[in-house]
């Protein structure tokens, strides 16, 4: 543990350089879960973001239809 | 939930003659490269033959195609095995040398065609919006562009003057 911002920057390109050598099926299966993660909290994180400034999201609407399935 | 069967599902539609050429671009096409881009959709690139005496493709046979086989349209997206695809006619001179010098990688067995790293980042660096540009230095500051490649793409396809503000905003007195 360090709070050296130069050590943790380089820490984090290190992370992000042995998540770009991984094998592309493991790296596939890593979107997978990201997009689950991605749907599951997007709903509350729109809301709560509702009156901030944020780039306009490219529509969606698969998403609302899985979204509105859920609900 | 499952991208490459997505994929397969895509290679499915080159085999049975639906689509022609594609390649996978966006977030998708940049993790063949770099660490997994969260997502919510798949970009494939495509090109449409125009039917005779008409000015605009059509791409109501992929959709049917899709339908027929269970896929879902919503909106301008096709759920493809749990994965909203969204199928995109080349626009441009550079998407279609990017799709023409596409390359074909391989997952698990299969054949994916992807853009190259250098087309991707010069099509972000021509979309320009902030999820581009962050994209585009994630590139550069991984090493995954030839740089030469990457140059000749940046000047065929006027895009010097774009590449030129991205560097003063945000390469300038970089460590």
């Amino acid at each position: 543990m360090t709070f050296d911002l130069v050590k943790i920057l380089q820490s984090k390109r290190e992370f992000r350089q042995r998540l770009a050598s991984r094998s592309i099926e493991e790296k596939l299966a890593m979107l997978d879960a990201l997009r689950e993660r991605a749907l599951a909290i997007r709903p509350a994180r729109s809301a709560a973001q509702s009156n901030s400034l944020h780039e306009r999201p490219p529509p969606c609407r698969a998403e609302k239809k899985i979204r509105d399935d859920n609900e | 939930m499952n991208i490459q069967e997505t994929i397969k599902a895509i290679n499915k539609m080159r085999a049975d003659g639906v689509i022609e050429r594609y390649a996978i671009g966006g977030a998708v096409g940049a993790t063949f490269y770099l660490e997994p881009l969260a997502t919510l959709d798949v970009d494939v690139f495509i090109s449409l033959q125009l039917e005779p005496g008409k000015l605009i493709a059509n791409p109501q046979p992929i959709f049917d195609y899709l339908k027929a086989r269970g896929g879902q349209i919503e909106g301008e997206y096709i759920i493809v095995a749990g994965w909203p695809v969204q199928f995109l006619p080349v626009a441009g001179g550079l998407q279609e040398e990017a799709l023409a010098q596409a390359v074909e990688k391989d997952v698990a067995g299969a054949p994916v065609r992807v853009f190259t790293a250098e087309h991707l980042a010069a099509i972000a660096l021509q979309t320009g919006r902030a999820k581009d540009k962050a994209r585009l230095l994630q590139f550069i500051e991984a090493g995954a562009l030839d740089p030469e490649r990457f140059q000749s793409i940046v000047s065929r396809h006027i895009l010097q003057e774009a590449w030129n503000r991205f560097e003063q905003q945000f390469l300038k007195d970089r460590p």
